[in-house]
């Protein structure tokens, strides 16, 4: 199946590429790897467990991804499988909430779960119950002492102590709906290749480290898939979604004045209104649009919206537990993963602490010696009314966006069990956001084949004209593993490389040889144009962010020069899965 | 999930499971009972599985968790998801209370209960299943309601804290009101679809859940049900509470038309239309039955209504229907009857609707008749009333909501639709009642520390731009209120000896220290006791239907002193002079009233209550006292005596009054 278009997203998205020829990719026979699995992906992997998954997991684009790219038309056709009357009685109190449309789009979602500590248990639990057609956990660890603390699912086990972490949460899972297939991967998440997140409509990644994050939003990236990261530290905890580009449905009684197709935030735009008649009144259904982008710029170099930068009280209220948790996730980075212990550690996150805030300018005075204190003594702690909350929010997040008839969280949502307040900041980039922010021309590319193809084209020339840089997704997967200093420019295709092997990560490619896709993409990625001298500085994502805080000059630049870019290549894009099989 | 609704109904006795020593005694005598804390759990295997608690808990807060006794009540959407929380953190000791049983509908949210537990108690499987999540914490499930007399105020004195799971007005309430005469901390909670909020009520400090009023239930003025209908739920109600009742239901007609004066003619010509249908009643089981109603109902008294001209001039004038002519276009429907019924999502034309009310009419006109014919000799004349889950009483209604909407030219609606409208039924979701059961626990930290100030009313705001919660500073107490604004205190009284003159005289004059001041004294039923109704004063206060667990309210004639609340506990005082002994020795200081210049505005009520605040929950909430029901066994009817109403809770809504007919949404 891993053959097959497994993003759906260049049908929809096909309208500025001409000739896509119905927008099915891989349809360069070169390109194309018929029928065959990847070996990467072994047969009991889980996430492909029968025939029956194959076939509803893509039959086209419309469900394959229904949150992207959307046609502006969310109560369109209803997915394949329709809803039982005995589903209706069980489902009856939330289709009420949502509607049939919704509950169909639901049941037919395939969602993966990375990491099932106690936040996974909840948020697992959440969609089971919700209905979710599959449910696929992941996680390569065993269940320890503690474990029992907060994961509620572990319960359903005798003796689940020593037990892989997946297997033994499963039980509880599959008791809890038996309509949904609940599958255990017990693997790695870092052994698997990009491709094995195309089979997932949602991809959720939990308690993990950031550069583990970045890799697996740089995967559903390249398949056009929804990804969440989220995590808790005791009291205090987060949800990042990079969603791409989403579109929901708002149906609303039409009101005197009747909508318009408008910007009306920097990421949220009205792309469509349509107005029917249902009995007496007339009702609007209004297209809304939400662009993202990703955790690697969110987690780290976005700055808040403008509107915080103008308001000293706005900025005044920003929680210091966006800072800390920035921190804490270059401390990660710098320090291999582990949380901060030592006292040095502690010195050390204070000072990245102290930057982070003020990189977002934020008053001094608002980061509190007895908040680092009170983040420091939580870290690594789990405890389930937060979890409860977090796994709540995340849920219900997932839920609507399969829906499409919510407003989705947009982009980072902060939690403070200390004062119960959950914010959310949209932390983007300047310049563009979407699925432009990392392919090219709307339709999915995959970084990996773009930055090989690069690498077989010359090296951009130095440009004083602004705008353009070079393609976002060069810098994208750069990466330099020594942290600490900047380094010179790496040359694309060997950061990407490196990202790989620093990540101990197979992303099933050898990236320092330009495949044959990437020679087709090399022509298109060398025409790019080159742009201001500034996109020359960049290197590699991580090496901003693994930078101590004294580089940050330089990962905003670069996060200029990513937002900034826009591309127009290509028509042949180039499939994940013919990248991953080789 | 906690339903005193279905008191009447579902009276199961209370049957407390638990370790030994947890059956509580069913009177309420303990006056002081001073549980021990829990044994302290082994430390070894403890201290593992407790790790991150104590971690981000702190040592200290820690430790009043392990060692704290609660009370849940309610074990239904948010309970299920509060109980997980509960018994991770590792509350000591946890006590549930519900009435309810597991309905197939609860599955999608109340994760503790599964398909093989439908029709079980919510209470005893919720605590089987999250004893498992915990071994060192000890549950105690009640299967009971939490308004039986066993509840009583010493009991809920003895819980550290008290949380409402509950899904209706009727019991937050009372165990707002039950919190307040002991005293205990409660954290309400609730939630309508995406929408949820948590609020800390703590005597005097905060505001309790009756300081600001709650919506009434809805009511339709009778004329719009009976004569000029111009909504779907109006044809509804019309189905449900007029067209069921009267040909399957208690007969006689109860409603009270005297307030629309104005419509007095209408009113007559309506009464007469229900003496007709009267007569119609007697042919039910027969052939002809279905005919005979259809053409009353949607044809005689439609004509009827449509020569009053009058009513017509600024509406669409309804168009009667003949069953022969619908019936003509339907037949060839009938062989696909069960396909019709079966697609309760879609919208039946006016034939597919003749087919089903024809159906169910005859499902019902069969089980009635099955009724009488099994009846015993002396029991009452069966009936059937509605019930939502109940296929043939929902697809009457449906059905003939939609042939009246047809007449009057209202959107029909689909059966699944009306089902929702006709039973009340709130959207209810996990995700909700996790978030909101979470933040339960977190308002919990801040009350087991005693700080108040950081415990918030917090709010979900779904879909808003910038937060996904909105916590507020918490609300004041009103001064005013009825029900936390007044001075609660215990007596233990013998209700064998004790008479109204003994409280009149001993208890509130000399005790008290009321002395010459004029007061009267009441109870829920009404005022027993004042200065010109001295007809009481000998009786026994068994005599006057005072219990254990009753209270005694003391209102000062004067209005300096605010109301006095005296819980009453049953206790045997043999040998003693007095027939009763306050519990709280020496001389209580009762409040004055407060200034009435400027009722306290409350502040942080900038999200007002978010729908259904008063309803939240996440069941259906049937009507309290609906427009034929009988009030339940232990709740009279109130005395519409003005100064009385303050003194009761729940009882101020007399809905039946004034012609309307009552759904509550």
């Amino acid at each position: 199946m891993d053959t097959q278009p497994n993003n759906g997203i260049s049908d929809a998205a096909a309208a500025p590429i001409p000739n896509t020829n119905g927008g099915v990719p891989g349809l360069n026979p070169d390109l194309a790897v018929p029928t065959s699995i990847p070996p990467m992906m072994m047969p009991g992997q889980g996430f492909i467990p029968d025939q029956s998954l194959a076939t509803t997991a893509l039959p086209d684009a419309s469900s394959t991804a229904p949150f992207m790219f959307s046609n502006g038309n969310g109560n369109g056709a209803l997915p394949d499988k329709a809803i039982t009357a005995d589903e209706i009685a069980l489902y009856d109190r939330q289709i009420r909430l949502w509607g049939m449309a919704a509950q169909a789009k639901i049941q037919n979602a395939n969602i993966l779960l990375i990491t099932i500590r106690a936040l996974a248990n909840e948020i697992a639990k959440n969609l089971v119950l919700a209905g979710v057609g599959s449910l696929t956990v992941l996680d390569s660890a065993a269940v320890s002492e503690a474990d029992l603390g907060a994961q509620f699912l572990l319960s359903e086990v005798d003796n689940p102590v020593g037990m892989n972490r997946a297997e033994a949460a499963s039980a509880a899972l599959r008791k809890l709906n038996p309509r949904v297939r609940v599958h255990v991967d017990a693997e790695g998440v870092k052994a698997k290749g990009p491709s094995y997140f195309g089979a997932f409509d949602v991809v959720i990644a939990t308690d993990l480290d950031p550069d583990s994050f970045n890799l697996i939003n740089t995967a559903t990236r390249l398949n056009g898939k929804a990804f969440y990261a989220a995590g808790t530290h005791g009291m205090y905890g987060f949800i990042f979604s990079d969603l791409i580009e989403h579109d929901y449905v708002i149906e609303r009684d039409l009101g005197n004045v009747a909508t318009q197709p408008r910007q009306e935030t920097r990421t949220r735009s009205i792309v469509n209104v349509q107005t029917t008649k249902e009995g007496p009144k007339t009702v609007e259904s209004v297209t809304k649009r939400e662009l993202y982008s990703t955790w690697f710029l969110a987690s780290d170099v976005a700055g808040l919206p403008d509107e915080y930068a103008k308001s000293r009280r706005r900025l005044r209220s920003v929680t210091p537990a966006l800072s800390c948790l920035r921190a804490l996730w270059e401390f990660m980075q710098i320090q291999g993963g582990r949380l901060p212990g030592t006292r040095e550690d502690l010195k050390l996150f204070t000072q990245i602490a102290t930057h982070k805030h003020k990189a977002l300018n934020l008053p001094s005075e608002t980061l509190r010696p007895e908040f680092l204190r009170s983040f420091l003594q939580n870290l690594g702690s789990e405890i389930a009314p937060v979890t409860a909350i977090l796994g709540g929010q995340l849920a219900q997040d997932v839920i609507n966006v399969l829906g499409q008839k919510q407003q989705p969280i947009q982009n980072m949502v902060i939690f403070d069990g200390t004062t119960m307040e959950a914010p959310m900041y949209p932390l983007h980039p300047e310049g563009t956001l979407g699925a432009n922010l990392l392919s090219t021309g709307g339709g999915v590319v995959d970084p990996l084949t773009a930055a090989a193809a690069a690498a077989a084209a010359p090296p951009p020339p130095p440009n004083g004209s602004s705008a353009m840089v070079v393609p976002p997704e060069m810098t994208s997967m750069g990466l330099d593993a020594s942290p600490g200093m900047v380094v010179p420019p790496l040359h694309p295709a060997t950061a990407a490389a490196a990202l790989a092997q620093t990540q101990g990560m197979s992303m099933g490619v050898d990236l320092t040889a330009p495949s044959t896709s990437a020679a087709m993409m090399a022509p298109v990625a060398a025409t790019q144009p080159p742009s201001d001298a500034s996109a020359q500085q960049v290197s590699a994502q991580t090496t901003a962010s693994s930078a101590v805080p004294t580089t940050s000059s330089a990962a905003e630049t670069q996060a200029q020069a990513q937002g900034s870019t826009s591309n127009n290549a290509t028509d042949a894009s180039p499939q994940t899965n013919t990248m991953s099989t080789q | 999930m906690e339903a005193p609704k279905e008191a009447a109904a579902d009276a199961v006795p209370s049957t407390s499971t638990a370790a030994a020593g947890a059956q509580e005694p069913q009177q309420p005598q303990r006056v002081v009972a001073s549980h021990p804390p829990p044994p302290p759990p082994q430390r070894s295997a403890l201290a593992a599985r407790d790790r991150y608690n104590h971690q981000s808990l702190g040592a200290s807060l820690n430790s009043l968790v392990k060692h704290a006794r609660v009370l849940m009540v309610g074990a239904g959407g948010i309970g299920c998801e509060l109980l997980k929380n509960l018994v991770l953190t590792g509350f000591g000791e946890i006590h549930i209370v519900d009435l309810d049983t597991i309905d197939l509908s609860n599955l999608n949210r109340q994760f503790l209960f599964r398909h093989e537990h439908i029709k079980k108690s919510k209470a005893l499987v919720a605590k089987e299943a999250a004893q498992r999540f915990n071994p060192n914490v000890k549950i105690v499930a009640h299967h009971a309601n939490i308004k039986d007399l066993e509840f009583s105020v010493p009991w809920f004195r003895d819980f550290k804290i008290v949380f409402n799971a509950l899904d209706n007005l009727d019991a937050r309430r009372h165990v707002n009101k039950m919190c307040l005469a002991a005293d205990v901390p409660l954290i309400e909670s609730g939630t309508t679809g995406f929408n949820g909020q948590v609020q800390v009520i703590k005597k005097g400090l905060t505001a309790c859940y009756d300081c600001t009023p709650k919506d009434t239930p809805k009511s339709f003025p009778i004329c719009t049900i009976r004569s000029t209908p111009s909504q779907p739920i109006h044809c509804i109600v019309w189905g449900k509470s007029y067209l069921l009742n009267e040909i399957f239901g208690v007969s006689e007609d109860d409603f009270d038309h005297s307030a629309d004066a104005d419509n007095a003619h209408e009113i007559e010509e309506l009464k007469k239309e229900s003496e007709a249908l009267k007569q119609i009643r007697e042919a039910i089981g027969t052939p002809k039955f279905p005919k005979l109603l259809f053409d009353k109902v949607f044809n005689a008294d439609i004509e009827r209504l449509r020569s009053a001209e009058d009513m017509w001039k600024s509406r669409r004038a309804p168009e009667a229907l003949k069953y022969d002519d619908v019936m003509a276009r339907a037949s060839q429907l009938l062989e696909s009857k069960d396909a019709i019924l079966a697609d309760g999502q879609r919208i039946w034309s006016l034939e597919e609707n003749l087919v089903v009310f024809n159906d169910s009419l005859d499902r019902l006109s069969k089980r009635l008749l099955q009724m009488r014919a099994t009846k015993g000799a002396s029991a009452p004349e069966p009936t059937i009333t509605f019930d939502k889950d109940d296929d043939d009483t929902l697809d009457f209604v449906a059905s003939s909501a939609n042939i009246r909407s047809t007449i009057f030219g209202i959107d029909l609606k689909s059966r699944f639709d009306i089902k929702q409208m006709a039973g009340n039924i709130i959207p209810a979701i996990a995700t909700t009642n996790a978030i909101v059961a979470g933040l339960c626990v977190l308002q919990s930290f801040k009350v087991l520390k005693g700080e108040y100030g950081q415990a918030k009313e917090v709010f979900l705001t779904p879909f808003a731009n910038a937060r996904l919660l909105a916590p507020d500073r918490n609300r004041e107490p009103n001064p005013d209120c009825p029900v936390c604004g007044v001075y609660y205190t215990s007596v233990i009284a013998d209700l064998n000896r004790a008479t109204l003159e003994d409280i009149v005289e001993g208890l509130v004059k000399n005790q008290f220290g009321y002395g010459d001041k004029e007061f009267a004294v009441s109870t829920d039923v009404g005022i027993v006791y004042d200065p010109d109704e001295t007809d009481n004063l000998e009786k026994k206060l068994t005599e006057l239907g005072i219990k254990g667990g009753s209270f005694l309210t003391i209102t000062d004639e004067d209005d300096e002193l605010v109301d006095v609340k005296i819980d009453i506990q049953d206790g045997v005082l043999d040998g003693q002079k007095e027939s009763f002994r306050p519990v709280h020795a020496g001389r209580p200081e009762i409040p004055q009233k407060p200034q009435k210049a400027s009722p306290v505005e409350t502040d942080g009520s900038s999200h007002g209550q978010p729908n259904g605040k008063h309803s939240l929950g996440e069941e259906v909430v049937e009507a309290p006292r609906g427009a034929k029901r009988p009030p339940p066994d232990d709740e009279k009817p109130p005395l519409k005596k003005a100064k009385v109403v303050s003194s009761d809770d729940d009882v101020v809504v007399v809905e039946d009054a004034g012609g309307a007919i009552v759904i509550d949404d």
